[in-house]
């Protein structure tokens, strides 16, 4: 056992010694979790928008009132037709216009929006809340319950896509290079004709980036928790395993990789192709994957951050037990078993 | 007794490059042998079929009597190999280096401190440097300590010298040496000639298959015309250098913090002289050089390369020099008559003057057939003739060159020798490093620097009577011993 | 001399392995997917609805509700707790419960309050569906309150058919260029930087502005073709066009290549190893991503988020190529976003040709 420990000492030096990418590895959680938890958010919030009456009335004063006093609209300027508030918006200086009509006050009166369309989701949005905001629709039609999320924060959708994204990251981007580096600096010959075995050499080279992974994780965990007021409603233990198990599928994949990979370039490029978009893009983590096409959807079914991502999103925000996520759980622990015998199945004890 | 290594009708093949065919040999135990031949003989896969690293694809070999394919774990247990690069991690210390490396092999450095305490000793003081910043002497004694420390049974060396200055190659052969009353069978491969004749036997591989198996001596002898071709003539021996100096050096320093690598070094060079800087790994040749191609700004001190001040025109030398680096310097994936366009064209050639030279300087390699091949797949000494061919091809007053023949065989290293002495004909000076004494012999005059600063300078003869010894190898040797830094 | 280096740089793109074929794939797959995938619509939502009143009424209004085709309609499970249960699972994500005697009470005129909970873990899906419903209910219930709404009109400026898709493609070619102008320059340099070649042309005559056009014109010609491929493949694929001048849309996008080909050539000299550039690379392109608008309204953002983006060429970016590209802006309109991405970009190639050092 001495000797792995050697093995894991030294692989945690060359990642200490690496100032600038150890910044970036802590720094980089630190900064996604700032920006995701109060910077980026796709909230109504500060709409711009443009008042078009042509005579002031009480009932329209009264429903202009609400809309400035929301936090959800910025009334930026009043005019008089609509074609001044076509124009204000065509200029960029404006997202919305809410014309009254003459009529407003007399109840036949109705109100038209007019509205910058490009982003089709966000001006359906902008009209769904002027429309609740103005009319007020009579109170107790409805009574809408918003489960989990009542705020609405983006951060709670976020945070587990973060850690889906950076685990994956770090360790299956790291452990490749880090093995591929070897290659090419010719000292994975030498390791390879000691008597080591070789599954220790990949054992030994993966700890520290399990270490540093799970330091991510409890960083994140505590960010979430204390700074971004993220709810860990389930079980923490359920979510620390479940966390490992995806951890060790990132490392088996990073092994694979570096299988296949000569050069660090080469490494590199595949994580990011082969990992990182992917990941973004079709796991569900930015793009919700039932809106994509059944064929993306199919892809999707074989990406591992989606049932990692589903899985935290339940435990953490949702609060449900074990037994709900117990489909991704049993998806990812399969996968990271095909994936770390193929990984360990693939890996040369020689240099061809 | 059993042999220690039987190699039996071996071959291994890369695709359509037969590397090795039906090589067969015997090691005895304890033995030291030698494996020569020139870049891409096959020596490397050879080695690297006997520490289990390849398969071959016929025939078999044993290590200890061990099958190199069925019993991988006992020959791994006994080897120590060195390969070609030196497989350090440049970011550990010298002493987490070593440490781990004993790891490794399930020992101890103080176990096998036995072993590798004559090699050790020398760079222990420096147990926390880390091994990155070692100069490329030390880092093979570090790279030798990894390989022994686990008291292997046999040591498989691959170039182990390669880019070293013949100081440390002789320490390193007499440290070999002292490994023998252990036991220890030594498998090396080297292209220096002093190296081989170090060797108990020695195997000559070309084209891979052993073309003879023999004493140094007799192998040396049987393949003179490889090893010791004729000596070159210089067409114009009696030259009158008394012309204008094209490089001229006042006390010239460049300090790295507290460090300083060039420690005032002043010297002129004469235009159409080959100037031969020597030194040893770490006695700031290259800074010097860097300083004089442009590269480095000095601390302090003056100079002129071809009339311009090396401080504030550094970018006029630039325009009336060749430079040709130590790494190879072309692009790989550029071919031939790509590369010659490039630099040409860097240098402002018009397209019609580049199409003749070009054409004339490849009839004039016999190169004409490979004007289109890719760089990259050409064997190491044409590249370097090449790289050397294309530093000289804008007629520059200077050439620098910073050992241009690292890890070459003795006849191609001739060959470039006689495109030197060309280049030097028509007037070009030639600002040259190298590791190899008996280059050293070829230039005009030569300098010698020890810790930063020039302990002589001279023509080779005027040197062998200053110091009353008989060759610039024992010149060399006498002075750099004298060393007391040895860092980069 | 240029012409030297430039032609250099492409033999050694084109004998390269993998770039050609990146070049040429890259377009290709980000058009055929990308927008598909880029779609924060709402749709398919699931739903399920506990029918506690099994009267005429409440059936009627769970047969709207399975005939919309905005939503999927999930099933009718027996009580609240399992409709619970169902979003627990991820198989329903909204639940409308109908009250007991719901019927009864919506003839009388009393409104009945119908339950509709949504599962808010995604914000977005949560209020667009829930809001959605609730107007199909509050159609259903009372007719009268309905009346208003259907005073409400909206007309949409631009993007008249919704197209999700649309709106997405600027920001796609947004990705290409920091991508294609962005990554490779950099890994292009510390690649010389590593084979030691660059040494070799640091004591040559080239100058510095030489070296790094060369490094630099052979990617605007692969991101101007690239973006070419993409704009004839949205016209062909999806039959979306730019609605303004196309010309604008190619100036915006030389400006933008301009920054990040000099931001890379910043990090490339100030990086010794291809892994530590492309990290650092990679930490800044992440964080000017999300801070430029491209997926996120940036008003949404807190005031000193906000306040990020005036030194976020990425931001002017998608600002102007989406209103010229969407809303069909002229060159009046995105002056003032042409202006301020040129001086950033002008002020990054500064910065980058004075970092590099031939002499140090």
């Amino acid at each position: 056992m001495n000797d792995f420990s050697s093995f894991v000492l030294k692989e945690a030096k060359h990642i200490v010694r690496d100032r600038r990418t150890m910044l970036i590895l802590f720094g980089m959680p630190l900064v996604l979790m700032l920006l995701f938890g109060f910077a980026i958010t796709t909230d109504v919030r500060n709409v711009r928008t443009v008042v078009v009456t042509s005579q002031v009335d009480h009932l329209t004063r009264q429903a202009v009132d609400r809309l400035a006093a929301s936090t959800y609209f910025t009334i930026t300027a009043t005019v008089a037709t609509p074609a001044d508030a076509e124009l204000l918006i065509r200029s960029q200086k404006a997202d919305l216009a809410v014309v009254f009509s003459h009529d407003f006050a007399s109840r036949h009166g109705g109100v038209q929006f007019i509205v910058d369309g490009s982003d089709p989701n966000m001006a359906q949005q902008w009209t769904n809340y002027a429309t609740q905001t103005l009319l007020n629709p009579e109170v107790g039609l409805v009574d809408l319950k918003l489960l989990y999320n009542p705020q609405m924060r983006s951060a709670y959708n976020f945070v587990p896509a973060i850690m889906g994204m950076l685990l994956m990251l770090v360790c299956a981007m790291m452990t490749s290079i880090s093995i591929v580096r070897e290659k090419e600096k010719g000292t994975m010959e030498v390791l390879l004709v000691s008597p080591v075995k070789p599954l220790m050499i990949i054992v030994a080279k993966a700890v520290p980036y399990l270490v540093l992974a799970f330091a991510i994780l409890l960083t994140i965990l505590g960010m979430a928790r204390w700074v971004l007021d993220v709810p860990l409603n389930g079980s923490m233990a359920w979510i620390v395993v479940i966390s490992v198990v995806y951890i060790v599928l990132a490392l088996s994949l990073g092994l694979l990789i570096s299988n296949v990979a000569r050069t660090q370039l080469v490494a590199l490029l595949l994580s990011a192709m082969v990992l990182l978009m992917p990941i973004v893009m079709l796991s569900g983590m930015m793009f919700p994957v039932e809106s994509m096409p059944r064929v993306l959807q199919w892809v999707s079914a074989v990406i591992p951050p989606r049932y990692y991502i589903d899985a935290m999103r339940k435990l953490m925000i949702m609060g449900v037990g074990i037994e709900q996520v117990a489909r991704e759980v049993a998806i990812l622990v399969g996968m990271t078993l095909a994936l770390l015998t193929l990984a360990l199945k693939s890996f040369n004890n020689r240099l061809e | 007794m059993t042999p220690s290594i039987i190699v039996d009708h071996v071959s291994k093949a890369f695709g359509e490059v037969k590397a090795l065919d039906q090589v067969s040999l015997q090691v005895q135990r304890g033995e030291v042998f030698g494996l020569i031949g020139p870049d891409g003989a096959g020596k490397t896969t050879l080695m690297r079929i006997l520490c289990t690293l390849l398969k071959p694809d016929e025939g078999s070999a044993t290590v200890d009597g061990f099958d190199t394919v069925g019993q991988m774990a006992q020959i791994r247990r006994r080897v120590g190999y060195m390969p070609g690069r030196f497989s350090l991690y440049e970011d550990l210390t010298v002493r987490e280096n070593l440490e781990f490396f004993a790891r490794l092999f399930g020992t101890t450095v103080e176990a096998g401190y036995s072993t590798i305490g004559p090699i050790y000793s020398q760079i222990e003081r420096f147990g926390n440097r880390r091994a990155g910043a070692l100069s490329g002497g030390m880092k093979q004694k570090l790279a030798l300590s990894c390989a022994l420390v686990h008291k292997p049974s046999v040591l498989v060396l691959d170039e182990p010298t390669t880019g070293v200055d013949p100081v440390s190659r002789k320490e390193l052969w007499d440290m070999l040496a002292t490994l023998k009353p252990l036991g220890i069978t030594i498998v090396a491969s080297t292209p220096y000639l002093d190296e081989v004749r170090r060797c108990q036997r020695v195997a000559f591989l070309h084209q891979g298959r052993i073309q003879g198996t023999g004493s140094p001596d007799d192998i040396l002898d049987r393949f003179a015309h490889i090893f010791n071709p004729p000596g070159i003539e210089r067409a114009d021996e009696v030259q009158q250098h008394t012309a204008d100096n094209v490089i001229e050096v006042q006390h010239l320093v460049k300090a790295f913090g507290d460090f300083h690598a060039v420690d005032d070094i002043s010297f002129n060079v004469k235009r159409g002289e080959i100037f031969g800087f020597l030194g040893a790994n770490g006695a700031g040749k290259t800074t010097a050089m860097h300083m004089l191609t442009g590269l480095n700004q000095p601390t302090s001190g003056t100079g002129t390369v071809a009339g311009y001040d090396i401080r504030t025109q550094h970018e006029l030398i630039k325009r009336h020099i060749g430079y040709m680096s130590q790494r190879f310097s072309l692009y790989g994936d550029l071919t031939v008559a790509e590369n010659i366009r490039l630099f040409a064209g860097i240098y402002g050639m018009s397209d019609s003057d580049i199409e003749r030279k070009t054409t004339a300087l490849l009839d004039q390699l016999q190169f004409a057939d490979h004007r289109n091949d890719l760089v990259a797949s050409l064997p190491l000494g044409w590249k370097q003739k090449l790289a050397f061919s294309v530093s000289i091809f804008h007629e520059p007053s200077i050439v620098f060159l910073d050992e241009p023949t690292g890890g070459v065989d003795p006849a191609t290293r001739r060959q470039f020798w006689q495109l030197i002495y060309d280049a030097a004909q028509r007037g070009i000076t030639v600002f040259v490093t190298t590791h190899y004494m008996d280059e050293a012999e070829y230039c005009d005059r030569i300098s010698i620097m020890v810790d930063g600063k020039i302990r002589a300078m001279g023509t080779p003869e005027q040197l062998k009577q200053q110091f009353h010894l008989p060759d610039i190898d024992h010149v060399f040797t006498h002075l750099a011993r004298q060393a007391n830094r040895s860092s980069d | 001399m240029l012409r030297h280096l430039i032609r250099k740089e492409f033999l050694q793109i084109r004998r390269n392995a993998f770039l050609p074929r990146l070049i040429v794939a890259f377009p290709i797959v980000i058009m055929c997917v990308m927008p598909w995938v880029m779609n924060m619509e709402v749709k398919n939502v699931k739903v399920d609805v506990v029918d506690n009143d099994r009267s005429t009424t409440s059936q009627r209004l769970v047969h709207t509700i399975e005939a919309s085709r905005y939503f999927i309609f999930a099933g009718q499970p027996a009580s609240y707790e399992a409709a619970l249960a169902d979003i627990e699972h991820g198989r329903a994500d909204i639940a409308v419960v109908i009250p007991r005697h719901f019927g009864k009470q919506a003839f009388a005129g009393n409104a009945p309050q119908v339950l509709i909970a949504a599962n808010a873990v995604n914000g977005t899906k949560g209020s667009i569906g829930s809001a959605y419903l609730s107007q199909i209910v509050t159609v259903h219930v009372a007719p009268a309150a309905a009346s208003i709404e259907q005073h409400v009109a909206t007309l949409n400026l631009y993007n008249k058919h919704q197209n999700y898709k649309l709106y997405m493609i600027p920001a796609l070619l947004a990705i290409v260029i920091m991508l294609m102008c962005g990554f490779l320059p950099t890994l292009n340099i510390v690649g010389e930087k590593e084979a030691g070649t660059i040494e070799q042309i640091n004591v040559t005559p080239v100058t510095k502005w030489a070296f790094i056009l060369a490094k630099l014109i052979p990617y605007w010609l692969i991101a101007l073709f690239v973006i070419t491929v993409c704009l004839l493949l949205a016209w062909g694929l999806y039959g979306i066009t730019c609605q303004g001048h196309v010309a604008l849309v190619y100036l915006l996008a030389m400006l933008l290549a301009l920054f990040f080909s000099s931001f890379g050539l910043l990090i490339s000299n100030y990086s010794d190893t291809m892994q530590q550039a492309i990290f650092v690379m990679w930490f800044f392109v992440v964080m000017l991503m999300l801070l430029s608008g491209l997926f996120t309204p940036t008003r949404s953002m807190p005031s000193w988020a906000y306040s990020t983006t005036y030194v976020n060429p990425m931001h002017y970016f998608i600002d102007a190529v989406r209103t010229v590209f969407v809303r069909g802006g002229g060159f009046a309109h995105i002056a003032h976003q042409l202006a301020a991405l040129a001086g950033i970009g002008a002020a990054m190639a500064l910065w980058a040709v004075k970092s590099y050092r031939k002499n140090h």
